[in-house]
């Protein structure tokens, strides 16, 4: 009797113990609810293009740009999207509200290169596919981080470029393009990536 | 704590030093491993979050790319660190997002990330910490750590310390050991030091002085503080030796004192010398104690000492020495002469001392003597001698308890005399006041035979003169008027005689007796006849028979003596042989001459030979104490009826004459009364012949008397002796006649005088008559006669003094004596 009384009182500290947790676990899956809900009842935008927004955001958070990209400290991180927009509003949705060392995160869609050259990171649509060699001789030098989905982009100057691996999506990095847009990426990204280019790299060792 | 007083020192001081190193070590130790704990738990913390949050940098990217491989691969690498047993990352919405579990157990991990922080919990370290990737959390990393090894470091961390101050303590033993030393070795050896004295009482041993500190300090002082004692003790030591001393003393003294006591309430309750002085030497045998005691009495005339007690345990030892009682110690020049000087003389070894006396006391092993005087006003009276075999044995205190002792001692010995003279002075006073109430009686008695007497002798003379003149001076008598006028005048004797013989009563002897000699036999029939009613008549009367034997001695001496003395003694002598003989019995009356060596009695008689009479009776007898006492006055064994002067007047009678007397008596025996009258020296004619006066002749007489019947009787006689007579009836008409006589021419040759007359007595007559006419004798006549006699009042002017009643041999011898030879000087 006293062993059950005893287990009694612990289930209930147990129990009391777990309601905190057990309320915010409930609360999350409300959240995670109305996340998932929410996108879903305006455009559902395809799981892949929701992660790959998010890692376009996260892609942000592990490139240091050169001091002159930015006019200010203040001054926004402009996201630029050439061409076709695969993210629907999944883009908006990952950038909205963030800030990237307190600066504002701006989108802009152009299917001009022109009007996309001050931006500080670049999605290439997939319809560029042919006049890849063009927009990135265009942007050569530039301090613009360039991100597509596009196969062999990164091979062909581009900094990252996604890939599918089964289900996942993961991406490789050009870290001699990268550092040829005066670009400095994190090693955390580097170590989560496929990095190719580093022949130029250790060729330009020296350089640096 | 009580053990830790009780331990000694040295262990005391190690325990100390122990328990303080221990505690110390304990505490420190105690400390530095709760400290070790809170660091080790801190650092733990802060190195497991540390450690998260490193996880949590490396893994944000790949949490941020949602890469799980790259995740699990990071996590994997703490698989290097096995307290690590569990981890795992949460993405960003809470979900697992990699694992990784170690070998050993973990306990469930939650399933959705808890509260960010560090717990202990179930002997594990639970640590969560977010994952920030541009200040945004992107996932949370979970870390459980198992203490178990970390705590079993712990313990062993804490047998090492243990061991560590096991260590310690060994050490810190040892070296408490080698280092209280300097502190307790001074101690241990000042303990030692006072256990010593305090065993051995011997206060002269000092603590040696180790060191320089406290405990130098504190040995000083201990020293010092023993001097101090050791000198009280010494002090202390010889009070006490004193005080027994005086205490010893004290009580000696008191000893002595209750002695003295005891000896002076014993001799105080005695009251004969001989008694006093035996209590002193017993007691002073017996408690002071001497050997050898006794008390001698002083003769001053012959300067030697007579012993007169010697102690009951000294008795043999006198014998030895010729000390017994009644010795005469002769007085030598030293001690004892000092000691009749007043003196305590102390010999403390007479064997050293070359007298007499003393080598006499040494010879029987006596070595200390004290002699102590006896004084009493200032006159040594006798020695108290005591000795002792120890010499020099006599303590000062003992000889002055000597000399006290003999102060008691002489005082009561002075005492005892004292009472005895008071007794016998009290002794004679009643004796004297029974005499006087006696003589006062007789004096009465004697004053009113006296005036019976001379009445009688006044009433009888005429009688006498008549009768005498009738038988003297008629010779035509015829016989048968002869024979009546001779048988009146005998009876007229016999009435004179016992009228005299009541006037004895009162008379006194002459102091001058005038001896004349005189036969004893003649002087014993007399008695007889006279005393014939005692012993026949009257005892006849009560049917008692006395017999009554003469046995008188041819041929016995002439004597001299007073007759009428000696009559009256024997008399006296067969008065109380009769009254001895209530149941009648035999008196003899014998006389005898005795030898010159005297075989009679064992009477030590000076005399060369002696006329003895003898008065025997067979009657009650007397006893000892009776016979001793019979002489004394007024000693009478016959109660009222006697006087107790008859035997009395015998002894005075016998001294008178120079005689003797010896009484044998025993009780039943009956009694011998002998009288022992000295031989004279010269033989004596037997009786002075009495001459009768020859007739004077006519001559004028003068007679004074107021009694008629004696002036007519005298005036009668004496006219018929031939005489001229003139009578007169009173004093003064006497001196008136002869006065008128003389103017007259016609004197009286002699005058007789009355004494006894109103106014103008015989002696202013016989003044008056002298102060006339000095040479004209004058007889005094009285009834008084025989008394004044004996008084010797033989008044002034008086020639000549006759008793009544007048005899005419008397007046004529009388006449003679006075007119014939030349008047006599006066």
């Amino acid at each position: 009797m006293i062993q059950a009384g005893l287990g009694a009182v612990h289930a209930l500290t147990d129990s009391e113990k777990r309601a905190h947790p057990f309320v915010s676990w409930f609360a999350a899956a409300v959240l995670l609810l109305a996340l998932v809900c929410a996108p879903a009842s305006a455009q559902p935008p395809a799981r892949e293009y929701q992660v790959k927004a998010v890692f376009l955001f996260n892609f942000l958070q592990f490139v240091e740009w050169p001091k002159d990209a930015f006019d200010n400290p203040r001054a926004p991180v402009r996201i630029g999207v050439l061409g076709e927009d695969p993210f629907g509003a999944a883009l908006d949705a990952a950038v909205r509200g963030e800030t990237i060392d307190h600066r504002p995160l701006v989108v802009r869609r152009s299917n001009r290169i022109e009007d996309l050259e001050d931006c500080h990171m670049l999605f290439v649509g997939g319809d560029l596919r042919h006049r890849l060699e063009g927009v990135l001789s265009r942007l050569s030098s530039q301090p613009i981080l360039t991100v597509s989905e596009i196969d062999g982009f990164a091979r062909h100057g581009g900094v990252i470029a996604f890939y599918q691996d089964g289900k996942k999506v993961r991406f490789e990095i050009n870290i001699a393009a990268a550092r040829h847009h005066r670009l400095k990426l994190s090693s955390e990204l580097l170590s989560l990536g496929r990095v190719i280019g580093t022949d130029a790299l250790t060729e330009g060792g020296p350089d640096t | 704590m009580s053990w830790l007083q009780n331990l000694p020192i040295r262990k005391k001081l190690t325990v100390v030093i122990l328990v303080t190193c221990a505690t110390v070590l304990l505490m420190a130790s105690t400390a530095l491993a709760a400290y070790e704990l809170f660091d080790f738990r801190r650092t733990l913390v802060r190195d497991t979050t540390v450690l998260a949050d490193i996880i949590g940098k490396t893994t944000r990217a790949a949490l941020a790319f949602e890469d799980e491989t790259a995740a699990k691969e990071i996590l994997h690498a703490l698989q290097s660190e096995p307290n690590i047993v569990a981890a795992r990352l949460y993405d960003r919405k809470g979900k697992t997002f990699a694992e990784y579990t170690g070998s050993t157990a973990y306990i469930p991990i939650p399933a959705d990330p808890e509260e960010i922080g560090a717990r202990f919990a179930s002997g594990r370290l639970i640590v969560l910490r977010p994952i920030m990737l541009n200040e945004r959390r992107v996932g949370t990393i979970y870390i459980q750590i198992d203490l178990a090894g970390i705590y079993t470091r712990l313990w062993f961390f804490s047998g090492v310390a243990f061991l560590v101050l096991a260590g310690s303590l060994v050490v810190a033993f040892f070296l408490s050991a080698r280092l209280q030393r300097p502190i307790s070795r001074p101690l241990l050896k000042l303990a030692a030091t006072a256990q010593m004295i305090a065993e051995h009482k011997d206060y002269s041993v000092r603590a040696a002085r180790e060191g320089g500190s406290e405990t130098g300090v504190l040995t000083d002082a201990f020293n010092e503080v023993l001097t101090g004692i050791q000198e009280r003790e010494t002090a202390l030591q010889s009070e006490i030796a004193e005080r027994q001393l005086a205490e010893s003393r004290v009580k000696a003294q008191l000893a002595r004192v209750a002695q003295l006591h005891q000896i002076t309430r014993a001799t105080g309750e005695r009251q004969d010398l001989k008694s006093i002085f035996q209590v002193v030497v017993r007691s002073l045998e017996d408690h002071l104690p001497v050997d050898f005691g006794c008390m001698c009495l002083y003769d001053e005339i012959d300067h030697a000492l007579m012993v007169n007690s010697v102690g009951l345990n000294s008795k043999g030892l006198a014998l030895e020495l010729a000390l017994t009682e009644n010795t005469h110690i002769p007085i030598d020049k030293n001690g004892l002469a000092r000691c009749v000087g007043g003196e305590l003389v102390y010999e403390p070894d007479i064997e050293a001392v070359a007298f007499p006396f003393p080598q006499r006391l040494a010879r029987g092993g006596l070595r200390a003597l004290v002699a102590a005087p006896l004084l009493v006003e200032n006159k040594v009276f006798g020695v108290l001698i005591v000795a002792r075999r120890q010499k020099e044995s006599f303590s000062s205190g003992e000889c002055e308890f000597l000399k006290q002792l003999s102060e008691h001692v002489a005082l009561a010995a002075h005492q005892a005399q004292l009472y005895g003279a008071l007794q016998q002075a009290y002794d004679d006073l009643r004796q004297s006041q029974q005499a006087i109430l006696q003589q006062e009686r007789l004096r009465a008695l004697g004053q009113m035979a006296s005036g019976i007497a001379h009445d009688i002798n006044n009433a009888i003379s005429p009688v006498t003169l008549y009768t005498e003149s009738l038988l003297d001076t008629e010779p035509d008598l015829s016989p048968r008027a002869r024979d009546y006028l001779g048988t009146i005048q005998r009876a007229m004797d016999d009435v004179a005689q016992t009228v005299s013989r009541m006037r004895e009563f009162y008379r006194h002897r002459e102091t001058q007796l005038s001896l004349y000699p005189l036969n004893l036999n003649r002087l014993v029939s007399q008695v007889v006849n006279l005393t014939r009613v005692r012993w026949s008549d009257m005892p006849l009367q009560n049917g008692v028979v006395i017999d009554m034997h003469s046995e008188l001695a041819e041929e016995l001496p002439a004597i001299l003596g007073v007759e009428s003395e000696i009559r009256e003694a024997l008399t006296n002598l067969v008065f109380n042989a009769v009254d001895a003989m209530p149941e009648g019995g035999t008196l003899t009356v014998r006389t005898l001459v005795a030898d010159p060596a005297p075989a009679v009695s064992d009477s030590q008689s000076p005399f060369p030979g002696a006329v003895v009479v003898e008065v025997t009776d067979t009657g009650v007898g007397m006893d000892e104490d009776t016979r001793r006492r019979c002489l004394e006055p007024f000693f009478t064994t016959k109660g009222e009826r006697g006087t107790g002067l008859g035997l009395a007047m015998v002894y005075g009678t016998v001294r008178r004459h120079n005689a003797d007397i010896e009484i044998d008596s025993s009780p039943g025996q009956g009694s011998t009364f002998r009288l022992l009258f000295p031989l004279p020296s010269a033989p004596l004619q037997e009786e002075m012949v009495i001459t009768p006066a020859p007739a004077m002749g006519r001559l004028r007489l003068l007679v004074i008397d107021d009694d008629p019947l004696i002036l007519k009787s005298l005036s009668d006689i004496l006219t018929a002796e031939g005489h001229d007579v003139v009578t007169v009836p009173g004093g003064q008409a006497g001196i008136d006649a002869f006065n008128d006589a003389l103017t007259h021419a016609q004197p009286f040759a002699i005058v007789i005088t009355d004494l006894g007359m109103p106014y103008v007595d015989g002696r202013k007559v016989a003044a008056a008559i002298k102060a006339a006419s000095l040479n004209t004798p004058v007889v005094l006549l009285t009834g008084w006669g025989e008394r004044m006699a004996a008084e010797g009042d033989v008044p002034e002017h008086v020639d000549r003094v006759l008793s009544k009643p007048p005899k005419l041999g008397e007046l004529r011898a009388a006449f003679f004596e006075l007119l014939v030879p030349p008047p006599p000087t006066p």
